[in-house]
Formats: C-alpha cells, sequence, structure tokens
C-alpha cells in the first residue's frame, strides 16, 4: 500500500481532497474567507486540471473529492465536471445555492445517480439574518433550491456558518432544513474561521494549520493544507498554509503534505473540528 | 525596493517555516519561500556549497566575493564583504577582489593567484577556461576542488542574478558593518 492511502486507511490523513475551481463568487459575504466577489480575479482550474486532480488522487489512496470556491457554478461546465469527478470519486460540492435555475437544475439530473452531494450555505432560519451576512435574497433562493435539486433526486446538505448560533436559533434552522427534506445528518455547523474579509469584520475564530484537519486543496495558485488555507486578505493569497506552489504531479503536494502531517508532534491534531 | 514581497515568519508557507526558526532568514529564503518546494530541496544543497566544506573558509570566500564583483551583484558583494572579513581576509584584500585594488598587489602565494585565475575564467568570460589556467589550477589543487571551487562559483553566479533580479536589499546590520569599514 503507498504512503498516502495507508496513512488515510490509517486516519492520520483526511480522505478527501479539495478543488478551487474558482474563487469569484456572485455574492460577497461578509465573512467570506476568500473575499470573493463577482469583479475579484477567478483564478479558475480547468475541468481537465479537476479530472486529472481527480484521477490522481484515486490512484495515491484518497477516498473523496471537495468542490469549492468562489461559487463553483459561475463555471458553465460545473454540472457536467462534477459528474465526471464522481465518476471517479464520491464528490461534495459547495455552493452559495442561488444559481439553480431551471436549465441548471436539468443539467443536473444525472447527479442523482452518483456519489454527490450538493452542500447549502444557509446561516440562519431568519431571512434578514441570513441575507444581512449573504446578500439580498439569498435566503430565498436557497428555500427555493433546496426543494427543487431533492425532487430531482439529489442529495442536499446544509452548511450553516455563524459566530454564535443559540438554541432558540438552531432549533428554529433544524426545523426549516427538516420541512425543507434534509436531514439531521447532512446539517453542519461549523465556526467562522477569522480570515479574509472575516478578520477584516472582526469576526470568527483564529486558526492555524494545529486547528485544521490537514485536506490537501488543489488551487490555481498552488497546494494548502486545507480548504481554510487559500485565502485571501487585502487582495493578496495568503501563504501561511500554502504546501507546495506545483500542484502537478499531485504525489508532489500529497507528499509534502504527509511528511509534514507526520512531522507534527504526537497529540497534534485539529482543534476546531472544521468540516 | 525589492521586485518581489519577501514572506516574513508569520507569513511563511509550512515547508519554509523550519528556515525561520532563527530569526529572519535574510531576503534570499524569504524569496524563494514562495515556492516552498524548492526552498526545501534547494537550502540543503546551498548549505551544502556555501557552508563548511573540505576548502578553507578564506579560499571560499574569495571565490565568492570575486564572483559576485565580476557579476556586479550588490547585495552579494555587501554580504559576502562582511563575510569575507569575519573569515580572516584584510579590508585591502576585499578591495581588491571586489575590483578597487590591485588583485596582484594583495594575493601574491601562488596557490590563491591560481584560484582567482581560474574563478575569473569562470565567471568572467563564456567558454571553456583557458588550457593555462586550468594547469596552473589543477599545480595547487586536487580533483574535488576543481569540482567544489567550480561549483560554488556557479552556485554563486545563480544567486548574483537571482539576487541583481529582484534587487533583494542588504540587511541594515551588513550596511552598518560595512560603514564601519568604510566598505560601502
Amino acid at each position: 500500500m503507498r504512503a498516502v492511502a495507508r496513512a488515510v486507511a490509517d486516519g492520520a490523513l483526511p480522505g478527501r481532497v479539495w478543488l478551487y475551481s474558482n474563487y469569484h463568487c456572485n455574492l460577497a459575504c461578509s465573512y467570506c474567507l476568500t473575499e470573493s466577489a463577482p469583479k475579484v480575479l477567478k483564478r479558475e482550474l480547468t475541468a481537465q486540471h479537476m479530472l486529472e486532480v481527480a484521477t490522481e488522487a484515486s490512484a495515491l489512496g484518497f477516498t473523496a473529492l471537495g468542490v469549492t470556491g468562489g461559487e463553483p457554478f459561475l463555471l458553465p461546465h460545473m454540472p457536467e465536471t462534477i459528474a465526471r469527478l464522481a465518476n471517479v470519486l464520491p464528490v461534495v460540492v459547495l455552493t452559495n445555492g442561488t444559481l439553480f435555475n431551471t436549465a441548471r437544475l436539468e443539467r443536473m439530473r444525472p447527479l442523482a445517480d452518483l456519489p454527490v452531494q450538493i452542500q447549502i450555505s444557509l446561516d440562519s432560519a431568519d431571512p434578514i439574518v441570513n441575507d444581512t451576512m449573504r446578500g439580498p435574497e439569498n435566503w430565498r433562493k436557497v428555500i427555493e433550491a433546496i426543494p427543487s435539486l431533492i425532487r430531482r433526486g439529489i442529495r442536499v446538505r446544509i452548511a450553516t456558518t455563524g459566530e454564535e448560533i443559540d438554541d432558540d436559533d438552531l432549533a428554529r434552522l433544524c426545523s426549516l432544513h427538516r420541512r425543507l427534506g434534509v436531514s439531521d445528518e447532512d446539517h453542519v455547523v461549523r465556526p467562522i474561521v477569522q480570515r479574509g474579509r472575516a478578520a477584516d469584520n472582526g469576526m470568527g475564530v483564529f486558526a492555524e494549520a494545529g486547528d485544521l484537519p490537514p485536506e490537501l486543496t488543489i488551487t490555481a495558485d498552488g497546494a494548502f493544507w486545507s480548504p481554510f488555507g487559500p485565502t485571501v486578505h487585502g487582495g493578496t493569497l495568503d501563504t501561511d498554509l500554502l504546501v507546495t506552489r506545483a500542484t502537478a504531479p499531485l504525489s508532489m503536494p500529497a507528499s509534502a503534505l504527509l511528511r509534514l502531517v507526520m512531522g507534527r508532534p504526537a497529540g497534534s491534531d485539529a482543534k476546531l473540528h472544521i468540516r | 525596493m525589492s521586485r518581489v514581497d519577501l514572506l516574513d515568519a508569520r507569513r511563511a508557507p509550512l515547508l519554509a517555516r523550519p528556515f525561520y526558526e532563527g530569526g529572519d532568514p535574510g531576503p534570499i529564503v524569504a524569496a524563494i519561500a514562495h515556492v516552498p518546494e524548492i526552498l526545501e530541496a534547494g537550502m540543503p544543497f546551498l548549505s551544502a556549497v556555501f557552508g563548511p566544506s573540505a576548502l578553507p573558509v578564506r579560499l571560499k570566500e574569495m571565490v565568492v566575493l570575486r564572483t559576485s564583483a565580476l557579476l556586479e551583484c550588490r547585495y552579494c558583494i555587501e554580504s559576502h564583504s562582511v563575510v569575507a572579513r569575519g573569515s580572516g581576509l584584510s579590508r585591502d584584500e576585499v578591495l581588491a577582489l571586489r575590483g578597487n585594488k590591485s588583485l596582484a598587489g594583495h594575493f601574491t602565494d601562488a596557490a590563491e593567484r591560481a584560484l582567482l585565475d581560474w574563478v575569473d575564467a569562470v565567471a568572467g568570460e563564456t567558454g571553456p577556461v583557458p588550457e593555462k589556467v586550468s594547469v596552473a589550477f589543477r599545480a595547487h589543487f586536487a580533483e574535488p576542488d576543481l569540482v567544489e571551487v567550480t561549483l560554488l562559483a556557479a552556485s554563486t553566479m545563480m544567486l548574483n542574478r537571482f539576487c541583481t533580479a529582484l534587487e533583494l536589499p542588504s540587511a541594515p546590520i551588513t550596511v552598518a558593518r560595512l560603514a564601519e569599514e568604510e566598505l560601502l
């Protein structure tokens, strides 16, 4: 068994490889780690590059893929690319859920038969609270998109990101996602990480490598320790969680990440349990 | 002003962090840190080439400073003028290596003259080293010395161009030391 496969099997290395498909987004959320917005540099991975990463990740012994951004569905090829990726490894795609018009939803139908989860951000049961952080009309679009995807047989997860979610807020949110057809198992709550725009707005928790699971993350700018690594602050890419500038062959950043993980003192592990 | 954003310890990529553990690693590391896999692979090589080895440190600094002078690398000339002084070379010898005084007048040892002629042929010219220079060098140095001196000169040339192209800044402590010795 190869080193990466062994580390994944032993639990020393998470099995998921993340792909930053792009950095641009139709939203500009107040806590966005990557300062994503409509007019930022796109910095995309091509569909072919993503497929090559997936193929090599599988060969190395990784067991799953994640696609994030930016907003992945701003890339016109994304529904078909997800299908191709999911034919290699199971995929979770992180999206703001605002771009699922009827035409795109129809193109996503084939994903129902593949190991694909669409993870949509929804931060509050209250539209005003949600939209204050995520932008006008976000709540309404998400609430429409979730059942539309589920009706087409596509598995949907909901991710709630927040600073302080009290029990009442959480209860209302859980009630809402159950009504929308999303089970408790498919609802994740995670803290805001104090990087990117969140740092400027004084939001979130400080996190460094030891706080974050070492999930190999491939971007147009290099390979990072975690999907919370390739953050942008003041328009400049953060480099503190950069592993290697080169991303191909994938074995190069994978072996570098493995050396970093194996070089950590015993007992060092992710403290924040951020997924 | 450097042409490249020099990464400080706070922004050092994971593979680069060991190079910052002793404090400011200097602008060459802070620049190469942008490509941490090259830093990780390259620094052990550079340390082996420039660090303690079978060649006396005096000779090594002569090679580095002379090469840097021939390639007119301000950063390397300034840094290695200080290192050369710390390695026992006199102020006049430093100035001679930099081309400000006569080499022949300050380096009279036959082996050192042969070494400097070899370096001048490697770093100051293109094409093969003239036979006469090679024969003189081999009269004083063994085969491994030939390899090490040439590799040291060639590595210095690489860094000379890197530091010059990126306009890396000399450390304030280096500038202060040079001012003290009137070597600026």
